[in-house]
């Protein structure tokens, strides 16, 4: 299997976007969409897939080094995932119709407000 | 929160961070962890890692959803993906050997960065 056959720049942002998720429990897309897109001159769209089905074995892993510290808690996920994998479908409709602009300034002040609120509680 | 009003709101929370990752590319993890930390009172490891396993199935669907629309292609994905995963084991590990209160600020940094990006991009697309 030619698993190791991709040039450099794929390993680093694989890596990378991995250290990312497995530290911070998030997919790693974040910093794997733009490098893929700006470093490795993949289109966006490509990037996009690349990502996700990257974070297929990536967040495996993450789970199982959580899981045998005890860390996962599966019944909270479970109820997450059903809500989750529902309103993906829908984001992905409503992004033909809605303003996106708007929308990622509200989000980002919002995520923005969240850290603060984060970082008084640590 | 506990017992079947927990249920509701996780499944709520979920369509909503569903839809943020739908139309943004982003707000699985970075909605999860805080919401499950800030309102469902895990802590910081646990809600790290409660959020991969919300992730996994999420990116499931989303990557059969493109293979069926033939978007890129799900067999390099996944390989480039095994390299990632070598990375995921590492930080793991480094989340589980540090403390919650240091592993929160960290996030709470990752969130703020996140957050000023999208407001960015939204600005600077707006004045185009």
């Amino acid at each position: 299997m030619r698993l190791l056959a991709f040039d450099l720049k794929l390993l680093v942002i694989g890596l990378g976007g991995g250290l990312l998720a497995g530290t911070l429990g998030v997919g790693g897309g974040i910093l794997m969409v733009p490098l893929l897109v700006l470093w490795a001159a993949y289109g966006q769209r490509e990037a996009h897939a690349m990502s996700l089905g990257a974070i297929i074995p990536i967040s495996i892993a993450g789970i199982a080094t959580f899981g045998v510290a005890g860390q996962v808690h599966y019944w909270d996920a479970v109820g997450l995932a059903a809500g989750s994998i529902f309103g993906a479908a829908i984001g992905a409709h409503l992004l033909i119709r809605i303003d996106e602009r708007l929308l990622r300034i509200i989000f980002g002040v919002f995520l923005c407000a969240v850290a603060v609120l984060l970082g008084v509680r640590a | 929160m506990s017992g079947p009003g927990l249920y509701v709101a996780l499944v709520a929370f979920g369509v909503l961070a569903g839809v943020a990752s739908g139309l943004l590319g982003v707000g699985g993890g970075t909605l999860i962890v805080p919401f499950l930390v800030l309102a469902v009172g895990l802590t910081q490891h646990g809600a790290e890692a409660t959020s991969l396993l919300v992730i996994l199935p999420t990116a499931i669907a989303g990557s059969l959803t493109l293979r069926r629309r033939g978007v890129g292609d799900l067999g390099v994905a996944l390989r480039f993906g095994l390299v990632g995963a070598l990375g995921a084991f590492g930080g793991a590990k480094l989340a589980l050997a540090l403390p919650a209160s240091t592993l929160k600020i960290v996030f709470a940094v990752f969130v703020g960065l996140v957050g000023l990006r999208l407001a960015w991009d939204g600005f600077r697309s707006t004045r185009e």
